[in-house]
């Protein structure tokens, strides 16, 4: 019983995680930007929604609101820094030096303005239980499964069947050919981590939701949703959400044997093991 | 007085751990967030070692250096071995394993209330117990690991560290190996900054893991990104610049509750500017 509530558990964080994995998946794939600002994204995305929760507004006004903010951040990023950076040549390096400096200054705006100690909702809609066969799961937690499935299908959806996620998978598998036949790479970009930042500030808000906020906490998340990525394979989106699943659940499992502080820790073996293994990830193209 | 040298034993500390960030980050070009875990690595050994009498300063030292080296070999191998952003992720990720171990293994580490009352460096027989003293010893610490780095880049091993970083494929081409040479500077790195860690713990005689996680280590790459990275001047102008700043921001009336958040936005708001409008820093060569 304990062994099928952890599962569900390890399904339920999965779903956050792989929007968070998808969402970098995008913007990795198609820029070739390290983006770790990514987090600031998703801890803003959680912040922004409070913000507008506690003034009165209700959550399914503030939460298209909070995803519409995270997108002009996160196009503002791309068009004010990275391009910047771009059109003075700067190397990989300093692209992602800036990238975490960009990630400290959002965190710690966060926590100078809100306070860095755990922030809950005061919504309660959320924390009502549903309980099957004696699993208990919170609305909140059905939601993020819901949230998840959706997005990784009109991610899918979107790279496949429409002409902006045809132009993004042909720029991001030749930039410099999607540049000679008119693609407009640039244009592309910003657009890609617009969408990206829409995504994330999902899981930031339904997270915060489910646990609270926390400015500092996004880094952790972004760290396992990058290994997700590569475990799954880069520029594949199915491998990095079905291993963000699979990552979820074996850290939910690994609290039978062991103190959930040490989960980080699990996490980096399963890494470790895959850069060992098979370091192009399972489904590498 | 006292102050005045207290700020001067720090800076010095944090040049000589900003040598090791910059090896890494500046000559060789490699991004790595986890120079304060192995800093921390150092100064726990160094308690650990001296307060449970097991060695003496100098030997504790000595161990808590080659540690830190054997850390960074073994952290360097695996992801040096695949190209891409893999040392990027194993970098956070030895950051937040490091800070994680660092609270919460209680028994070795204190946890969040840290280590109280680890004893004076004695150094041939003679207790270095005032600040004044210490200076010293930080001073000659200091000297010593700029001549090391000084020497090394003039070392063939130094120009074929700067090759990496110019083109590492003509370098693998020319026949040199490249993953070997990325991993000694990852150790030279290792012994610099577990050096630092040990004066670091000895200095202050209380350690807790807030010096070690991962803003500590922002703070690291910001000191060499300001001071001017792949230069001896720009790893020493960058710490007793940054360390500076906190005294300054004090004039400034910001509240207690955001002065750490502050400060931390600070050095990333310097980390951005540097990187859009001078990219080499204060007295440092082009990143």
């Amino acid at each position: 019983m304990v062994l099928l509530q952890l599962l569900c558990n390890g399904i339920v964080t999965g779903c956050a995680l792989g929007m968070v994995a998808l969402s970098f998946s995008l913007i990795y794939a198609t820029t070739r930007i390290f983006h770790v600002a990514h987090a600031g994204i998703y801890s803003l995305g959680g912040y922004l929604v409070w913000s507008l929760a506690t003034r009165g507004v209700p959550l399914p006004l503030a939460v298209p609101l909070g995803v519409a903010a995270c997108a002009a951040a996160g196009a503002l990023i791309q068009n004010q820094l990275y391009r910047r950076l771009e059109r003075r040549r700067a190397t990989h390096l300093v692209v992602l030096i800036a990238s975490l400096g960009l990630l400290a200054m959002i965190q710690n705006l966060l926590a100078a303005i809100y306070k860095p100690d755990v922030l809950q909702f005061s919504e309660t809609w959320g924390n009502g239980v549903v309980s099957v066969k004696g699993i208990i799961l919170t609305r909140t937690q059905l939601l993020t499964v819901v949230a998840g499935v959706a997005v990784y299908g009109l991610v899918m959806a979107f790279a496949h069947r429409t002409t902006l996620g045809r132009r993004v998978r042909a720029v991001a598998s030749n930039a410099f050919l999607a540049e000679i036949t008119r693609l407009e790479p640039s244009a592309v970009y910003v657009q890609v981590v617009a969408i990206a930042s829409a995504i994330v500030a999902l899981p930031g808000v339904l997270v915060g939701l489910d646990l609270g906020l926390q400015p500092y906490n996004g880094i952790t998340i972004l760290l396992t949703a990058t290994i997700a990525m590569i475990a799954g394979g880069v520029g594949s989106m199915s491998g990095a959400f079905v291993l963000s699943i699979a990552i979820a659940v074996l850290q939910n499992l690994s609290l039978l044997v062991m103190p959930g502080e040490w989960s980080i820790g699990v996490t980096f073996f399963i890494f470790v093991v895959f850069m060992l293994v098979r370091p192009r990830g399972l489904f590498a193209r | 007085m006292n102050f005045l040298y207290s700020y001067l034993v720090l800076a010095e500390i944090y040049a000589l751990t900003s040598l090791s960030t910059n090896l890494l980050v500046g000559i060789v070009g490699i991004f790595s967030v986890s120079q304060a875990a192995v800093f921390g690595v150092g100064a726990y050994i160094v308690a650990a070692l001296t307060m449970g009498d097991l060695a003496d300063f100098v030997p504790a030292l000595l161990v808590a250096a080659l540690a830190c080296i054997a850390l960074n070999v073994l952290v360097a191998l695996p992801s040096l071995r695949v190209a891409g952003d893999y040392f990027v992720v194993t970098s956070f990720g030895i950051q937040l394993l490091a800070t994680a171990v660092f609270t919460n293994w209680t028994d070795a580490t204190g946890g969040a209330n840290g280590l109280p009352g680890i004893p004076p460096p004695v150094i041939f027989g003679q207790p270095v117990s005032s600040t004044r003293d210490f200076l010293l010893l930080a001073s000659a610490a200091l000297a010593l690991g700029c001549l090391c780095f000084w020497l090394l880049m003039r070392a063939p091993f130094g120009r074929l560290l700067r090759a990496i970083r110019e083109d590492e494929l003509a370098v693998a081409a020319a026949g040199k190996r490249v993953l070997r040479a990325k991993v000694g500077a990852a150790a030279v790195a290792g012994a610099f900054a577990g050096v630092g860690g040990g004066l670091y713990a000895a200095f202050l005689s209380f350690i807790d893991p807030s010096p070690f996680d991962l803003d500590a280590s922002v703070l690291l790459v910001t000191m060499v990104v300001v001071g001017g990275a792949r230069t001896l001047a720009g790893s020493i102008v960058g710490p007793f610049l940054l360390l500076g700043l906190p005294q300054a921001l004090n004039f400034l009336a910001i509240p207690t509750t955001v002065a750490g958040a502050a400060r931390q936005f600070l050095y990333g708001a310097l980390l951005v500017a540097f990187m859009l409008f001078r990219p080499q820093g204060l007295v440092g060569q082009r990143l």
